[in-house]
């Protein structure tokens, strides 16, 4: 089952600490959030938070077109300076 | 201030109510609560049924309103109330909160927000993604300007008496940014290192997480960034102001005098420090045993210090301050801290072999702390020790000898646990107290049983026996060592008495100001401390401030290094001759309700604390620090634990982010008076809470989802890049629409049809297939309720594109192991009976709901609701927008459910009666006449 416990606050909170694990994951090239999530040790409920929060800050971005599954792939960029 | 009206709420009632009354000549005040003006229509993807972009159309309105020369916005602000002021006009008081940004300079660049340590739901994308504590409400925010929340001191930060921003280097440290973490405890002191080994830790005491399984490792997180800095070998890198030409004497080189000297030094001014002992450092050198404060540590702090060009004096006693100023010295800070002996005042106690614990520990620290022997030199005891207490500090040598220590708190204790370690064959610990009351912390008593020290509670030294020197002390029972009134007074059973043998006696109870030096010239306390004002710090000598232990009496390094920050505060302004203000030192904000904090979050789960140090079981023989330092890994998870009890951290990075300079942490709120002329009331509606159905799971499980939500998925600015499942970031193939939700409903209190989700819900089924073309949606309804030009045609174009629409109600929603989720309805147009579907992700329709706080503004004045609760108009067909209170209007979704156009359409019937009553004003005769043939309602 995909349902969370946590509250989503804390899910929010972890960000933080999260990115290292996950950008650590990403250095070996994109992955989905199943995969990320498989690869971290987390939910993928939770794992959605995380990628989306350091995709609005520019630590990851996500590849063009989802795979057969419906799961996009996310890579790790060089964090953008913001204009 | 004085305006023609007050628009309270900017939504697209709001800012209509204000454009129209603005174009009309009249001087108009908005108050919008949010950061931005806008409300929930800039938030939307389109609009129904046009499918234009809700933020295209919204944007060029909320620009015009908040550059229109008529009118004036104030967003993050709030009306608390509202009274009459004469016949018909109106005194509004506003609080405006802080923004902690200079919005005159702000330019919108975000660099504040992508530099901030704290994540938070972004309650603009209905917390589907996070924001940072510093953010813009939205790309198209009007005013774009960043703002910070800030919910209050952080309970650590708060309870800091060296004001060391606790919170921040916990978020930093979190963020993974050591050395930031590390700059900003040097923005305090510059005993980063020292902190984080020997500080009491007061945050860790009052920190909110110690409601749940224990306190953030605050202290230990401190000891983790020190030790990372101090590895690279680098100075501190701190911005020093340019030199003043001013000279400060700092006497005496503990925690309150390296911190002072430093803050004096940050500020330009050249600081030169005087120590009596052969080494700087006060109690931290000389007192605090080095397993739990090595000396490298200490030299390590210190060298932050003299890295700015900090000289230090060793081996120099001041003891004449006039001598100082007349050498060429601005100002004085004597921070001599507290290192008179207490005295046992029994027989026997200046017999050989009988020391005092501050003479004993001073010489084990300053180099002899790893041999055996302690007969301490003459020339680093007796140098130190006031006149007439030199006998108490003889050189003892406790190697293969019993010690007995007297004395309950932790210097009987670190005594002890040195006294060992220097080889004692056996040591006791006697104090007048229980076991339970030792003043000692209960761990340090704990620590030092497990090492083999013999605990002897609840006995008083009688004598100390021998007659060349000791051989032993006569103990009696102590029966209450306090008086009725908490006063120090023990009480004694003389019949009960025992006596251990011993060769070396150590006297741990109580230290006291050494000031006799300057008594002549500085009042002190009766207790030896010197007299100063507590706020200012400074003495009745003017250019003599005075810090730290010598002040306070025996205390606790941070609150000295506290002290020496407020003298050096107060030392900078007096030599730039300004105010000594104590509120200006500290300007923190008031400390945030810890339940308050916990109550932010439904549950909170648990994570494993640090376990303690292991208690060592044996007796250490040598000075080799017992508390590890923090793994890596453990790094991660306690800093994971701290609940951002203030939201934002203080940790500064914003502030060394922002090119524009523009973030003010120091911005308090400030409450404005208006008079008004006339008040609109647009504060629009709220969302039906969705997780008050359970059966639909909203909250519980995660691919149930509102209808804003849903909104922002499909909106431009949205949360994820496309229409994703929140369980999984899954591309939805089925997905289901539960209409009616919190509508036409009974069993939730709310009868009425929220008139917009079966629209909306219609919007969203086209742009959801325009953008998966592949997804199915399903729409389950009561009826389809499409009143309004072209609403029907919008509603047969959905079912052209393909969305199918099942009537009956959704008894219950449950979730599969897969997170899809499975709908048990009753299918009306197959014979009513029950049926299920499954589908990946379901949209609840909520409807709206009203706003009733608003009423709660009129003190004094019956601000009519109706039956629903929603602001009640006097006469709705008739006389649309005209509330209870003359000269009081309602625009928009505040007095009943309403979409865009509607919203639109009532504002104008809203204003055209404000500006009437506005018009009465003018002319008072004209509106009697008129008042008098007004048709009554
Ligand atoms: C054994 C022991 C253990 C402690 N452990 C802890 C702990 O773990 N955590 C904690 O928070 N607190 C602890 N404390 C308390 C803490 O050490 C003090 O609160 C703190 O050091 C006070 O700082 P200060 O700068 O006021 O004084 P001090 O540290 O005493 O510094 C004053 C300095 O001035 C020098 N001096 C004095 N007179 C003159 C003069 N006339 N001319 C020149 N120099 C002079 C002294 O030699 C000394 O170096 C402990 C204290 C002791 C004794
Ligand atoms: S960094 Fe400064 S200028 Fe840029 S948005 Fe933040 S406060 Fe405004
Ligand atoms: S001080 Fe730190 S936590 Fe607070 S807003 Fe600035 S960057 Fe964010
Ligand atoms: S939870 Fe965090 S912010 Fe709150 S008191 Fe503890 S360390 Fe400080």
């Amino acid at each position: 089952m995909s349902a969370t416990t946590r509250d989503v606050r804390e899910i929010i909170r972890d960000e933080q600490v999260m990115r290292a694990p996950i950008l650590a994951a990403l250095a070996d090239g994109p992955l989905t959030i199943p995969d990320l999530a498989t690869a971290i040790g987390h939910p993928t409920r939770e794992v959605v938070f995380w990628v989306m929060g350091m995709r609005k800050y520019g630590h990851l971005t996500e590849l063009k077109g989802a795979d057969d599954e419906g799961y996009f792939r996310y890579q790790a960029v060089e964090r953008r300076e913001p204009a | 201030m004085r305006y023609d009206a007050l628009v309270i709420g900017s939504g697209i009632g709001g800012m209509e109510s204000a454009l129209k009354l603005a174009d009309m000549g009249y001087q108009v005040l908005v108050v919008e609560k949010e950061a931005s003006v806008g409300g929930k229509m800039i938030l939307l993807s389109k609009v129904f049924p046009t499918l234009d972009c809700a933020s295209c159309i919204s944007t060029p309105k909320m620009a015009a309103t908040v550059h229109h020369p008529n009118i004036t916005v104030l967003t993050h602000a709030e009306v608390t109330g509202i009274r009459r002021d004469g016949a018909d006009r109106f005194q509004a008081r506003i609080l405006a909160k802080p923004r902690f940004v200079d919005t005159a300079a702000c330019t919108g660049c975000r660099q504040c927000e992508m530099s901030c340590t704290v994540a938070v739901p972004d309650q603009f994308n209905a917390d589907m993604v996070a924001r940072r504590a510093a953010y813009i409400a939205f790309p198209q925010a009007v005013p774009k300007k960043a703002i910070i929340e800030r919910a209050g001191t952080s309970p650590c930060t708060g309870e800091c008496p060296a004001g060391i921003k606790a919170h921040g280097y916990v978020a930093l440290v979190r963020a993974g940014r050591p050395e930031q973490a590390f700059n900003l405890v040097l923005e305090a002191t510059p005993l980063v290192g020292s902190l984080g080994r020997a500080c009491y830790a007061p945050c860790e005491g009052t920190c909110t997480r110690g409601e749940l399984e224990g306190s953030v490792p605050i202290r230990r997180l401190k000891r983790f960034v020190a030790d990372a800095h101090y590895a690279t070998g680098q100075p501190p890198s701190v911005p020093v102001a340019e030199s003043t030409g001013r000279r400060v004497a700092v006497v005496g080189s503990g925690p309150a005098g390296l911190t002072a000297a430093w803050q004096l030094a940050l500020r330009g001014h050249q600081v030169k420090v005087f120590e009596s002992a052969p080494r700087p450092g006060g109690m931290l050198r000389l007192g605090i045993p080095a397993y739990r404060l090595p000396n490298a540590v200490v030299d390590d702090d210190i060298a932050n210090l003299t890295a700015l060009g900090v000289e230090i004096a060793t081996n120099t006693r001041i003891d004449n301050l006039a001598a100082l100023r007349a050498g060429g010295f601005d100002a004085v800070l004597l921070a001599a801290g507290t290192h008179a002996p207490g005295r046992l005042r029994v027989p026997g106690e200046d017999l050989p072999g009988a020391v005092s614990a501050l003479a004993f520990l001073r010489s084990a620290k300053l180099g002899r702390a790893t041999t055996a022997a302690v007969a301490a030199p003459a020339d680093v005891v007796a140098g130190t020790a006031p006149d007439g207490q030199t006998t108490m500090t003889d050189g003892v040598d406790v190697c293969g000898q019993r010690v007995a220590v007297i004395g309950g708190g932790n210097v009987a204790i670190d005594t002890a646990r040195t006294a060992l370690r220097l080889g004692a064959a056996e040591v006791h610990l006697v104090s007048l107290e229980s076991r339970e009351q030792m003043p000692a912390h209960d761990w340090e008593v704990t620590e030092a049983l497990a090492e083999g020290i013999v605990a002897h509670p609840g006995w008083g030294v009688r004598r100390c026996r021998g007659a060349e020197r000791v051989t032993g002390v006569a103990l009696r029972r102590c029966t209450a060592v306090l008086d009725a009134t908490g006063r120090f007074a023990p009480q004694f059973d003389d019949t009960d008495t025992i006596d251990l043998p011993c060769e070396v006696v150590i006297a741990a109870v109580g230290m006291a100001a050494d000031t006799a030096d300057f008594a002549a010239s500085l009042p002190t306390n009766r207790n030896g401390t010197i007299a100063v004002d507590p706020g200012t710090l400074q003495t009745r000598l003017g250019y003599v401030f005075a810090a730290g232990d010598v002040v306070t009496g025996p205390s606790m390094i941070t609150e000295a290094v506290g002290q020496g920050r407020r003298a050096a505060f107060m030392i900078d302004r007096w030599l730039s001759g300004h105010e000594l203000d104590p509120v200006a030192f500290d300007d923190r904000l008031p400390v945030v309700d810890r339940q308050a904090v916990l109550s932010r979050q439904a549950d909170h789960s648990r994570r494993g604390p640090l376990p303690p140090p292991a208690v060592p079981g044996h007796a250490p023989d040598d000075f080799a620090e017992l508390e590890p330092p923090i793994a890596p890994q453990e790094v991660r998870s306690a800093t994971a634990r701290c609940l951002d009890c203030g939201v934002c951290s203080e940790c500064h990075e914003c502030v060394s982010a922002c090119p524009a300079d523009a973030i003010d942490l120091g911005m308090r709120a400030e409450e404005i008076d208006a008079e008004i002329g006339t008040v609109v009331l647009s504060t629009g509606f709220r969302l039906f809470a969705a997780d008050a159905k359970p059966q639909y799971g909203y909250g519980r499980f995660a691919n149930v989802i509102t209808g804003m939500q849903m909104d922002r998925l499909l909106a431009p600015t949205r949360p994820y890049h496309t229409v994703l499942r929140p369980s999984d970031g899954k591309v939805p193939d089925r997905i289901a629409y539960v209409l009616c939700t919190g509508s036409r409903d009974q069993t939730v209190g709310n009868p009425l049809c929220s008139k917009i989700c079966c629209m909306y819900s219609i919007k969203q089924n086209q742009l959801i297939m325009g953008t998966l073309p592949l997804a199915d949606v399903a729409v389950h309804y009561i009826d389809v309720r499409t009143v309004g030009k072209g609403y029907d045609e919008f509603f047969e174009q959905a079912k052209g594109m393909g969305a199918e629409f099942v009537k009956g109600r959704v008894a219950h929603i449950d979730e599969t192991d897969e997170g899809n989720l499975v709908l048990t309805y009753e299918d009306i147009d197959h014979g009513g009976g029950l049926a299920t579907a499954e589908y990946d992700l379901v949209v609840l329709a909520v409807g709206v709901q009203p706003n009733p706080e608003v009423a709660a503004l009129f003190g004094g004045l019956d601000l009519g609701l109706d039956e629903h609760y929603y602001v009640e108009e006097v006469n709705e067909d008739l006389d649309p927008g005209r509330t209870t209170i003359p000269g009081v209007y309602v625009a928009g979704a505040a007095s009943g459910a309403r979409d865009i156009p509607e919203s639109i359409l009532h504002a104008g019937a809203a204003v055209t009666q404000a500006a009437a009553h506005l018009e009465r004003q003018r002319q008072p005769q004209r509106s009697a006449q008129q008042e008098r043939t007004r048709v009554p309602a």
